[in-house]
C-alpha cells in the first residue's frame, strides 16, 4: 500500500536548502581482458563477508530470431536447470542451503547472471558460475516444465494491465525495429521454441568474448583473478555474430493502439516516441529534464494528474536508454470515465514543459535531488557490480558515477531546455497505447490520431506487429 | 555469517518527556540519512464506517501542516535532496525519509509540524480521496490476486478487525468526513504513540539535540483505546468462491498462526521458509517442480501485535485446474504436519535466513526497517542483534508441532477465483461515450 514515489509546485519561495553532496567514492577497481576477450572487473569491499558479481552476455534478446522471441530469456532460466554434473534440483538445494541468492534472465542487449554469497562459499559460486555458463545441460524434462510456465506465467500477468504497459507502448512505437520486441515474447512464440533452439542459441551466442564479469565484496582481488582466469580464460569465443540494432528513426504523426479489455474498470496510458541512447551527450541534461517532468513525486505530470486533480494514483515520465536510442514516455491510469481528461492533461503538461522549460527554482531542486540521492544508488556491493558490468558493456567510463554530481551542478535549465525540447516529442508526432475498456473508451481514443485496435488477450508481438503493418 | 565487529554496539536510544522514543545508529559509508517514524495505528484500529481510513492518513499527512502548506512537504524534502514514502498494514503506519546529511534539520522541522499540526484542508481531502480510489482500483480491483486476497481475510476474520482491508472498502472511502480525520489524527498520531529511528551519517548527540528543539515540545495524548477483540478460534474449513474474468485460476489457502512477538514466532518463520522459500522448498518442489500444477507458489506470514494469518498463494496451472493444485498443496501440507522436518532442511532454513538477515542489514534503508520492526512488535530493538541465536536454537521438533498446530483442516480458510469472461464483449460494440 506504498504512496507512490515518484512530483512541483514552484511557485512558493522557501528557500532551498543547500545539499550539495560530495561527489561519491568507488572502492578502487582492476579490469582485466583476457586473450579470448572476456572481461574481468574486480573491487575489493571488506565490510560485510560477502561477494557479488554480476556477469553480463552481450546480445540478450537481440539474438532472438523472429517468430521465436523469448529465446534468449528462456535459454538463459535453463542455465540454472542443470549444469556440469548438478541437475537442476541440485543446484536448488546447494544455494538455498548456503543461503545464496542467484538470478539470471535476458535484457534486450545482453544475458544476465547475478548472485551474491558468502564469502566462505567463495569455491561453490565460482564453479556454479562456471558450469552454467560452460557446461549447461539443458534437460529436456525441465525445458518441457520451465516453457510451459513461461507461456503460463505470461498468460498470468495479463491480470494486471501495469505489468504490460511499457511492452505494448514500445512495441507499437518502435514496431519493426528489434528493440520493440519484449525480452519474454508471447504466448505464442514461446510456443514455438524447441529444446533444439535453446542448444542452438547457446552454441552460437554464448563464449568468452562475449562475456563481462565484475565482482565486489569481500576478496583478496589478485588470487580472485587466478580463479577466474582459470575458470574463464580457456572458454572459446561464441561463433554467432554479435547483433547490433540499427538506429531507429522517430516516427512522425499520431498514432493510436487501442487494446480492449473488456472488464477493466479504469484505462492505462503510455504516450511517446523515441528518446535518447545511454550514451547521448546530452544524458544528464535529459536526468535533470525527465526528473522535473515525471521522474520524482513532485514532478510536473504528477502534479498535475495526482496532486492537483486526483484523477490518478500516479503519473510518470521514463526514457529507455541502450547503445542506440529506446522510446521516451509517459504513462499513468485513471478511472475509464476520466481518460479522455487524463490524457489530455497529460499531453498539456508535455507541450508546457516543451515550451517553458525550468524556471531556476525547479532547476537548482532537481539538481539537488538527484546528487542528493545518488550515493544511495552505491551503497552495496550488489549495487556496484551491476552498475559496473553495464558500465563496460555499453563502453562508459566509471567516471559516469564518480563525477556525476559534478556534471548536474555545471548543467544550466537553458541548456536544459535546448535538449528537452530535442528529446520530447511534440504534440503533433505521439504515438499512444490505452489498454481499457474498448467499448467505453473507442470516441475518446480517436480523438488522439487514427486508430488501430487489438484485444489484451491475445498474444502482443503478432498482434501489435501485424496491426502496426496495416498502417 | 558474523559480522566484523559489534553490530548494533553505536546505537543510542532516548524516550522524550511526550513520550516520543528516538532511536539512533549512526552509519558514515554514505553521506545520507535513513529516518523511519513508525506509528502504532493501522486498519486494526478502526471499525465500519471508517475503514481505510488509517491508509487514508499516509497520504494526509502529505497535505500540509501549520508551517508548510499543502505540497510543501514533499517540494521541500526533493529540493534538499530528499526523497520519502509511507506504508500502511494492519497494525502500523510508518513514514519514511531518505535524504543528504545537509537535509537532516529542515527534515526534522517537517516531521515535527505534522505531527504537531497537521492541517485538514477539504480540497486535499476531496482530491486525495479520489488517489486513493485510483489506488484501490489499480491494487485491487483491477488485480485478480489481491482481490480475491481482500476476501480471503474478510472470510478467516469474523470477529478481529484483522477482516478489514486496509485500504478500506469502497463506499467508505468516499464517506469519511473531515471531522472522523480529526478525531483519528488525535487518538493516534501522537508522539507517544511513535517511535522515530535515524540511521545513516549522523550522530545521536545531534539527533538528540534537534528532537529536543523540535519534537520534544508536541504534547503527549491520552493513551488510544486497546483492541480487545480476540478471534475466536475457528472450527471448521471456511470456502469462498470468486468468480471473475482472470487469465488464469488462482488458489490461496490461509491458516491462523501466531502474532509477531509470540513464543513460536522464530519455529513458525522456519516452517514458512522450509514451505516456500528457493526452489528447493517443499512446495515448490511438489507443485511447480513434480506435480506441475503450479506456475508458482508463494506465501505471507503476516506478522502483527494479534494472531495473523499464513496465506500460501498458488497461481494454478490453467490446464490442470484448481482442483488438482488444492488437493497437492493439502497433500503436502498434511505431510509436513505429519512427518515433520528433516535436520538437513532446518539446517538450510536457518542458513537461509541467516544470509536474509544480514543481507536486509546491508543498506541504511535496512538497517532502519529491521530496527523499528523489532522495537515496535518485539518491544525493543536490541532483539534485533540476538535473532540469530534465538532461530539457531529451534528445533525439529517446534517445526513440527507448529505444523500441527496451523495445518489442521478446521483452522484452514480455502479461496477460490475461477476464471470468467468478461461479462460483455466490447469489440464491435456501439460506442458508449463515457458515463457521466
Amino acid at each position: 500500500m506504498k504512496r507512490l514515489a515518484l512530483l512541483l509546485a514552484i511557485t512558493l519561495s522557501v528557500p532551498v536548502a543547500a545539499s550539495r553532496a560530495a561527489d561519491i567514492q568507488l572502492p578502487p577497481t582492476r579490469t582485466v581482458t583476457l586473450p579470448n576477450g572476456a572481461r574481468l572487473i574486480l573491487a575489493e569491499k571488506r565490510e560485510v563477508p560477502l561477494i557479488s558479481f554480476s556477469a553480463y552476455l552481450q546480445g540478450g534478446a537481440l539474438t532472438d530470431p523472429e517468430g521465436k522471441e523469448g529465446l534468449a530469456a528462456l535459454t538463459a532460466e535453463m542455465l540454472r536447470k542443470g549444469a556440469g554434473k548438478r541437475s537442476a534440483q541440485q543446484i536448488a538445494y546447494e544455494l538455498d542451503t548456503s543461503g545464496a541468492v542467484l538470478g539470471m534472465g535476458a535484457g534486450v542487449e545482453v544475458t544476465w547472471i547475478s548472485g551474491e554469497f558468502l564469502a566462505r562459499d567463495e569455491g561453490l559460486m565460482v564453479d556454479l558460475l562456471r558450469n552454467m555458463l560452460r557446461n549447461p545441460t539443458f534437460p529436456d524434462s525441465e525445458f518441457v516444465k520451465l516453457k510451459q510456465q513461461s507461456i503460463d506465467a505470461l498468460k498470468s500477468e495479463k491480470d494486471d494491465p501495469n505489468n504490460l504497459l511499457t511492452e505494448y507502448g514500445t512495441a507499437f512505437a518502435m514496431a519493426g525495429h528489434p528493440y520493440a520486441n519484449p525480452v519474454e515474447g508471447d504466448e505464442k512464440t514461446l510456443e514455438r521454441i524447441t529444446r533444439e533452439d535453446v542448444l542452438a542459441a547457446y552454441r552460437a551466442h554464448y563464449g568468452g568474448d562475449r562475456l563481462i564479469l565484475s565482482i565486489v565484496g569481500d576478496f583478496e582481488p589478485k588470487r580472485m583473478e587466478g580463479v577466474l582466469r582459470r575458470a574463464f580464460g580457456d572458454w572459446a569465443r561464441a561463433p554467432g555474430t554479435r547483433p547490433v540494432a540499427p538506429a531507429p528513426a522517430r516516427a512522425r504523426g499520431k498514432r493510436v493502439l487501442l487494446v480492449d479489455k473488456p472488464d477493466a474498470t479504469q484505462t492505462y496510458f503510455w504516450i511517446g516516441n523515441l528518446g535518447i541512447s545511454r550514451k547521448d551527450p546530452d544524458r544528464d541534461a535529459v536526468d535533470i529534464a525527465n526528473t522535473a517532468l515525471g521522474g520524482r513525486y513532485t514532478s510536473f505530470l504528477n502534479t498535475a494528474l495526482r496532486i492537483q486533480s486526483g484523477l490518478t494514483y500516479g503519473a510518470r515520465s521514463r526514457t529507455l536508454r541502450l547503445i542506440e536510442p529506446g522510446p521516451v514516455a509517459i504513462t499513468s491510469y485513471t478511472k475509464t470515465e476520466s481518460t479522455q481528461r487524463a490524457i489530455d492533461l497529460a499531453v498539456e503538461t508535455l507541450e508546457r514543459f516543451r515550451k517553458t522549460g525550468l524556471d531556476s527554482l525547479t532547476m537548482t531542486s532537481v539538481q539537488n535531488y538527484l546528487s542528493g540521492l545518488h550515493p544511495t544508488n552505491y551503497e552495496t556491493s550488489d549495487q556496484i557490480a551491476s552498475i559496473l558490468a553495464g558500465l563496460a558493456h555499453i563502453g562508459l567510463p566509471v567516471t559516469e558515477i564518480t563525477e556525476y554530481t559534478g556534471r548536474l551542478l555545471a548543467l544550466d535549465s537553458a541548456k536544459v531546455h535546448t535538449v528537452l525540447r530535442r528529446v520530447y516529442p511534440a504534440r503533433e508526432d505521439l504515438a499512444f497505447v490505452l489498454i481499457g475498456n474498448a467499448s467505453e473508451i473507442r470516441p475518446v481514443a480517436k480523438r488522439y490520431g487514427e486508430v488501430i485496435e487489438i484485444r489484451f488477450d491475445q498474444p502482443l508481438i503478432d498482434t501489435v506487429s501485424r496491426a502496426a503493418k496495416t498502417r | 555469517m558474523p559480522k566484523r565487529g559489534q553490530p548494533g554496539a553505536e546505537i543510542v536510544a532516548r524516550t522524550f518527556k511526550n513520550g516520543l522514543k528516538v532511536i539512533v545508529w549512526p552509519d558514515h559509508d554514505i553521506p545520507n540519512v535513513a529516518l523511519y517514524t513508525w506509528y502504532r495505528v493501522g486498519s486494526r484500529n478502526e471499525a465500519p464506517g471508517i475503514t481505510g481510513i488509517s491508509h487514508f492518513f499516509e497520504h494526509m499527512m502529505f497535505n500540509g501542516s501549520k508551517q508548510f502548506p499543502p505540497g510543501e512537504f514533499d517540494r521541500v524534502m526533493e529540493a534538499a535532496g530528499g526523497a520519502n514514502n509511507a506504508w500502511t498494514s494492519q497494525d502500523v503506519t510508518v513514514y519514511t525519509d531518505w535524504f543528504a546529511r545537509s537535509a537532516l534539520e529542515i527534515v526534522v522541522r517537517m516531521e515535527a509540524d505534522r505531527i504537531c499540526c497537521l492541517s485538514f484542508d477539504s480540497t486535499s481531502v476531496e482530491s486525495e480521496r479520489g488517489v486513493v480510489s485510483s489506488e484501490r482500483r489499480t491494487a485491487v480491483d483491477n488485480s485478480a490476486r489481491d482481490f480475491l486476497e481482500e476476501t480471503v481475510y474478510a472470510t478467516a476474520f469474523v470477529a478481529h478487525p484483522y477482516q478489514i482491508p486496509i485500504i478500506g472498502w469502497p463506499s467508505d472511502i468516499e464517506r469519511w468526513e473531515i471531522a472522523d480525520l480529526q478525531s483519528y489524527f488525535r487518538t493516534y498520531y501522537a508522539p507517544n504513540n511513535a517511535t522515530m529511528l535515524f540511521v545513516g551519517d549522523v550522530t545521536p548527540a545531534q539527533i538528540f539535540t534537534l528532537a529536543e528543539k523540535h519534537l520534544e515540545p508536541i504534547p503527549a495524548q491520552p493513551r488510544p483505546a486497546p483492541v480487545r477483540t480476540v478471534e475466536p478460534p475457528q472450527t471448521g474449513e471456511r470456502r469462498v468462491v470468486v468468480r471473475r474474468p482472470s487469465p488464469v485460476p488462482l488458489l490461496q489457502m490461509a491458516f491462523h498462526a501466531g502474532p509477531a512477538g509470540g513464543p513460536e514466532a522464530e519455529a513458525e518463520d522456519l516452517l514458512e521458509t522450509i514451505l516456500t522459500s528457493g526452489e528447493s522448498s517443499r512446495l515448490y518442489r511438489r507443485m511447480v517442480d513434480r506435480d506441475q500444477v503450479a506456475v508458482g507458489v508463494g506465501s505471507y506470514l503476516q506478522r502483527g501485535f494479534d494472531p495473523g494469518l499464513l496465506l500460501v498463494y498458488v497461481t494454478v496451472s490453467p490446464d490442470r485446474g484448481a482442483a488438482a493444485a488444492e488437493s497437492s498443496l493439502v497433500d503436502e501440507l498434511a505431510r509436513i504436519a505429519r512427518e515433520g522436518v528433516t535436520e538437513a532442511e532446518l539446517s538450510k532454513a536457518k542458513t537461509m535466513h541467516h544470509a536474509a538477515y544480514w543481507r536486509a542489514l546491508k543498506t541504511i534503508d535496512g538497517k532502519a526497517e529491521a530496527l523499528g520492526s523489532y522495537e515496535v512488535f518485539r518491544g525493543d530493538y536490541k532483539k534485533l542483534f540476538t535473532a540469530p541465536e534465538r532461530y539457531g536454537k529451534v528445533t525439529a521438533k517446534a517445526v513440527q508441532e507448529a505444523a500441527r498446530r496451523i495445518f489442521d483442516e478446521r483452522n484452514r480458510t480455502v479461496g477460490l477465483l475461477i476464471p470468467e469472461e468478461a461479462a460483455e464483449a466490447s469489440s464491435g460494440g456501439a460506442p458508449g461515450g463515457g458515463k457521466k
